[in-house]
């Protein structure tokens, strides 16, 4: 089954990868709190009270979610998990951006050169479809096709 | 495709766009790309100017929750400073016999915040207003960064921007870290969101039902996470609050508002009666298809039950107690020494059976500890006081499961402390024993 939603790419990309789902705000600030010291490998979720996603690995995965929340922290987070490599590919908004994850977001674009690719304005009907696991192909134009596992 | 400069929608002034295509160099020009892409991500009509000084949320080295110091250089070689001068989250917790860390903490904390010296440097190149202004309660008298109302700001610190945009009446966005030096540099910020009179419109009635004056701390997490990054407009509250917005008012409103921002996104509430706005406007204030949350002591004991204990060991004693997050104001120092004082005496005994830490600003700590009789008798009960923040203490991981207790719903949040209400940590903090 194939499914294409249309939102707006913030930071675009052309990319593929397997669906992680937070069907509620994503605290990036609590998600990536283990995840931020030099010897990251990988990022385990470890926002106890988001339990679609605690203990998760996002590293590499496109994370879908609604909107962030928390801490503005999470400013910086974003531009550390990207330059450890430890970032997910990308992030999917149902919602408009909010601030905290768009300012996040670009800075590390702008001033560390590590684009986590970014599409918001998906829609409630995106975030319905999408399951853990799926696999998903973002394009530039911000367009973004599920693909569910055979 | 927005990282395409050619074909924004947001207006800006030709000041603006030279300073885009670099009319003060490359440094400043970068910093004016990010805010111009930042607010086109926004759908921000223009950038507006802003009107007063800035509260930041990262005062810490630490890599990974700090701007990189390679950043805050390159800002600082440039010659870019903000506008205003600013004032900074807690300071890092090197006052290590405060804090009750043990060695193993102590020497960690230190290996993280290795490069805090330096840090400090460039944050008063960058526009730090002194040595002290390191609080998450700027607002504070003794502290003294209270913006008038309707001042356009870019503030970070969650817990700072819900209570400058709803008791004190200013405007601000949620602003990020690093984002927030970068606008007030820039001197302006996207007129989006919490900027306009529309995106101050509440979308959610909140009806508090309880019998008593809640828990705020429980409070605002129930409505951080029912109302996400909507707004609030809480009735009922007046049944117990002084709409003059006195200390007891107003220190109630920030627990409730950190709670709000740490649980979901909340940026702003407005509460009948009380705060300014809804002073003013009162439910003119909803918007027309709003929702409606009741709360009562049921609802908020649910929340309490659902926290999930984190300790290692879930029947350990508990070693250690932080509270303090966010700062506490004169008025709730002087509650703790009252509270703790009245314990005491009832059990008879001299001193906590917990090691217990009480975070407020410098300036607080300060003229706290002129009134030296209280000071005094805290200090032989074993508390002990910190300008830190307790939160960053657990950033060693060496505090990871380990029974530490708090009253703050934040820090139970971030870390895995152990969250009672005021009254009930009271009764552990002197006994030694959870139920």
């Amino acid at each position: 089954m194939r499914k294409t939603f249309t939102g707006r790419a913030i930071l675009p990309a052309n990319l593929a990868g397997k669906a992680l789902v937070s069907r509620r705000g994503f605290n990036a600030y609590a998600s990536f709190f283990n995840s931020l010291h030099d010897d990251a490998k990988s990022a385990e979720c470890a926002d106890s009270g988001n339990t679609d996603l605690f203990g998760r690995n996002m590293t590499d995965k496109i994370i879908c979610l609604p909107k962030t929340s928390g801490s503005t922290s999470a400013g910086a987070v974003w531009q550390r998990v990207a330059g450890l490599g430890v970032a997910p590919k990308a992030m999917l908004f149902a919602h408009s951006i909010d601030s905290l994850a768009a300012g996040g977001l670009i800075v590390a674009d702008i001033w560390t050169h590590h684009r986590i690719c970014t599409v918001d304005q998906l829609g409630e009907d995106f975030l319905s479809a999408v399951k853990d696991g799926d696999w998903l192909e973002v394009r530039e134009d911000g367009t973004v096709t599920i693909i569910s596992p055979q | 495709m927005m990282t395409n400069l050619e074909n924004l929608k947001i207006k800006l002034s030709q000041e603006e766009l030279d300073l885009l295509h670099g009319s003060q160099g490359p440094t400043m020009q970068k910093v004016m790309k990010t805010v111009v892409l930042y607010g086109e991500a926004l759908e921000a009509g223009r950038l507006a100017d802003i009107e007063g000084p800035g509260h930041f949320v990262i005062p810490w080295s630490s890599p990974g929750i700090a701007p990189p110091i390679e950043l805050l250089e390159e800002l600082a070689n440039a010659g870019l400073k903000t506008k205003f001068p600013f004032t900074l989250d807690p300071k890092p917790p090197f006052d290590f016999e405060n804090l009750y860390v043990r060695p193993e903490e102590a020497a960690a904390i230190e290996a993280m915040y290795r490069n805090q010296a330096r840090y400090d440097e460039l944050m008063i190149q960058l526009g730090l207003r002194d040595q002290d202004a390191y609080t998450c309660n700027p607002y504070q008298p003794d502290v003294g960064n209270i913006p008038e109302r309707d001042t356009i700001l870019a503030w970070s610190e969650s817990a700072c921007a819900v209570y400058a945009n709803s008791v004190l009446g200013a405007r601000t966005n949620r602003n990020g870290a690093i984002v927030d030096i970068l606008t007030n540099i820039v001197g302006k910020t996207p007129l989006a969101g919490l900027l306009t009179d529309e995106g101050r419109k509440a979308t959610w009635l909140v009806e508090i039902m309880t019998d008593n004056l809640p828990n705020p701390q429980l409070l605002g997490a129930a409505i951080g996470m029912k109302v996400f990054e909507d707004i609030p407009y809480i009735v009922n509250l007046d049944r117990y609050l002084n709409p003059e917005l006195d200390a007891e008012t107003t220190d109630f409103l920030q627990e409730m508002g950190t709670a709000c921002a740490t649980y979901g996104a909340v940026g702003l509430f407005h509460v009948e009666n009380i705060t300014p706005e809804a002073a003013d406007f009162g439910k003119d204030l909803l918007d027309p298809g709003f929702q409606t949350y009741v709360i009562d002591e049921h609802e908020l004991q649910k929340l309490l039950d659902s926290f999930p204990l984190l300790w290692t060991d879930e029947n350990a004693r508990p070693e250690r107690c932080y509270i303090g997050c966010p700062h506490l104001s004169l008025r709730q120092l002087y509650w703790w020494a009252d509270a703790i004082h009245a314990a005491l005496k009832i059990h008879t005994k001299n001193r906590l059976e917990i090691d217990t830490v009480l975070c407020a600003a410098p300036k607080v700590l300060e003229k706290f500890k002129e009134d030296e009789s209280v000071y005094f008798q805290l200090n032989e009960a074993g508390v002990k006081f910190s300008p830190a923040c307790s939160e960053t203490i657990f950033e060693t991981r060496l505090c990871t499961g380990r029974p530490i207790l708090t009253n703050s719903t934040k820090l139970r949040a971030y870390t895995t402390a152990r969250f009672l209400p005021d009254e009930v940590l009271v009764e552990v903090l002197v006994t030694g024993k959870v139920d």
